[in-house]
């Protein structure tokens, strides 16, 4: 591949053509092509988790995958946790818990939180701690966090 | 960030301070220095690239002597950027020279150096240790060419 | 315009792409390449990634007991492996705390190793476990001891347009033990020191060898083989460590930043290479 060229990624599944060069990151291509604002751009080294997407089911930093890397590969953001105009019973948790408060690093942590309730349906305080751990969030003090994903894991 | 450091060469300090103040000997004993021209009385431009891994930078510096006390010290001014990429560079510089219980010179040299933009952002721990050792690679190059009477 | 990016499938045509463009850079996992270059630190012309070549992935046993890592694996899978038991359990340590879950999915150690960071947790972890290093360049093949690998900050032995192929840790004795012991200021941070130790008891519950790595404390991970060689033969009295420990932690360097000033870690690294050292014994009596 050279250079700047149209490809398609499967997101949410979906199949979404974009246009981009080997320098361009996912996060870019989700923020500024598809309209998929959900993810951030918060720290753009990794740090920080806001960009968090979930690539073949596990949680990445988009803003550390090159688009064009990410052919072929199974892309969900938070924009399609939702099903037919409900909310998954994780982000629901969020809402009941009132573990949102500005927002900003919620699609990241949530993102990362159903990863981990996929692969470890009863994971314990310890587990999600460490599912959480690279999401840093300025404003919650990750209590109420870590509550809403135990209503889902049942922890 | 700080940098400074002592070292002491075997030369009397009347030649030292002929040596530290020619444009020309310290280009050679800078390390990354391509270029150094002489803009002014009291200005000089340098070119200096500089490896810090896999980053690499080339500067364009302005130095300027704001006081000179022959053949005690010298004070200047480092300014620089790295072209487009919109790294800047200052420094204040301090350069003394005083005279070593062996015969020789003990120089001493301090610059308060900030950087902003890209390299802004890397670990000044790191380039702290690496303009050390530049620091030292200078001192080995500058006390061997004085020692050994190189002139240009 | 725009930056190029290449997938070969072999190691062949991944250095054959790199001859022909020295600028362009070796895309292992990206989590410390993009966000360099994403910071303008880095402005490669191009992208040779490594993802494609199968050769490069996967941890295997080889008949003597030798443990081979493909460049390319990942520091999940390293961190989760069954394989890294006795004193290769200090590289699985290292793995498991390095940054944040999302970096350990995509990070690899190939990566990791040749971008010589002496603040990173595999390079100590690795000198401290003996292991070699797989590499593959235009010139052939070629192997080099982690000991003469890492040689300055972000500075590797690796040559222009070579790459780093496979890591092999040496036959791990039985009841030997290895432990990584990171201290930082949060989960998932560079270290402010850390130290690897690796170490064989005789029958008699004492030190056959031991080898001990501090990271994060220099240009390159730090070891005292005379601190170690003090140490053959006791069984780790409280005095011998810290005299061992004190030797240790005089060889080092540590930074002066925001992890922590140098005086501070000064007093951090001897007490942390005792602590280290006797987790390690236990390890090994357990």
């Amino acid at each position: 591949m050279t250079s700047t060229q149209a490809f398609d990624l499967k997101i949410n599944g979906e199949v979404r053509q974009v246009r981009a060069d080997g320098a361009t990151t996912l996060l870019e291509v989700l923020r500024q092509q598809l309209g998929l604002n959900g993810a951030k751009c918060g720290c753009n080294q990794g740090i920080c988790g806001a960009c968090n997407v979930l690539l073949d089911g596990k949680a990445v930093r988009s803003c550390l995958v090159i688009a064009a890397m990410a052919i072929d590969r199974e892309i969900e953001t938070i924009e399609g946790l939702e099903q037919d105009g409900e909310l998954s019973p994780m982000q629901q948790a969020f809402l009941d818990t009132g573990a949102v408060q500005c927002g900003f690093c919620m699609p990241g942590m949530v993102l990362s939180a159903t990863a981990l309730a996929r692969e470890n349906p009863k994971a314990g305080v310890e587990e999600i701690r460490d599912a959480i751990s690279g999401n840093l969030c300025r404003c919650s003090g990750y209590v109420k966090v870590v509550d809403a994903v135990r209503r889902v894991t049942g922890a | 960030m700080k940098i400074e450091g002592v070292f002491t060469v075997a030369v009397p300090r009347a030649n030292v301070w002929r040596y530290i103040t020619d444009p020309e000997v310290m280009g050679l004993c800078i390390p990354g220095c391509d270029s150094i021209e002489v803009t002014g009385p009291n200005t000089y431009l340098a070119s200096v690239r500089i490896k810090l891994g896999p980053i690499k930078t080339k500067f364009n510096l302005e130095v300027e002597v704001i006081e000179e006390v022959e053949p005690d010290f010298v004070i200047s001014r480092t300014r620089g950027e790295e072209g487009s990429r919109a790294s800047m560079v200052s420094a204040d510089n301090v350069l003394r020279l005083s005279d070593a219980d062996s015969g020789g010179t003990e120089i001493y040299y301090s610059s308060e150096v900030a950087i902003v933009g890209r390299l802004g952002k890397y670990g000044h721990g790191v380039m702290k240790k690496i303009a050390k050792k530049l620091c030292d690679k200078f001192a080995e190059d500058f006390r061997k060419r004085v020692e050994n009477g190189e002139t240009v | 315009m725009g930056v190029s990016l290449h997938k070969p499938e072999t190691i062949e045509e991944a250095v054959r792409l790199k001859s022909e463009d020295s600028e362009a850079l070796f895309l292992a996992g990206g989590q410390t390449l993009i966000a360099m270059m994403n910071a303008e630190l880095v402005e490669p012309p191009a992208l040779i990634s490594l993802d494609r070549i199968s050769d490069l992935k996967g941890i295997d046993r080889q008949p003597d007991g030798a443990i081979r890592i493909g460049a390319m694996t990942s520091h999940a899978d390293i961190a989760s492996s069954d394989q890294l038991i006795d004193a290769h359990a200090v590289i699985g340590e290292a793995a498991r705390v390095i940054a944040h879950p999302a970096i350990r999915t995509l990070g690899t150690i190939g990566g990791a190793v040749s971008h010589g960071d002496p603040n990173a947790d595999y390079p100590a972890a690795l000198v401290a476990a003996d292991a070699r290093f797989e590499v593959v360049g235009p010139g052939g093949r070629r192997e080099i001891a982690a000991a003469d690998f890492f040689l300055d900050y972000m500075t590797t032995e690796l040559q222009e347009n070579e790459l780093l192929k496979a890591v092999i840790l040496p036959p791990a004795p039985d009841r030997s033990a290895g432990h990584y012991e990171k201290f930082s200021r949060v989960d998932g941070d560079f270290a402010t020191a850390s130290v690897a130790v690796t170490l064989l008891l005789d029958g008699a519950s004492k030190i056959d060898w031991i080898r001990i790595a501090v990271g994060a404390s220099g240009p390159t991970p730090v070891r005292v083989p005379a601190a170690e060689q003090s140490l053959q033969g006791s069984d780790m009295g409280a005095a011998a460590v810290a005299e061992a420990a004190e030797q240790i932690a005089a060889a080092c360097d540590p930074l002066d930043d925001v992890r922590g000033s140098s005086d501070y870690r000064r007093l951090l690294i001897p007490r942390l290479v005792a602590k280290a050292v006797t987790i390690t014994k236990s390890l090994a009596e357990a």
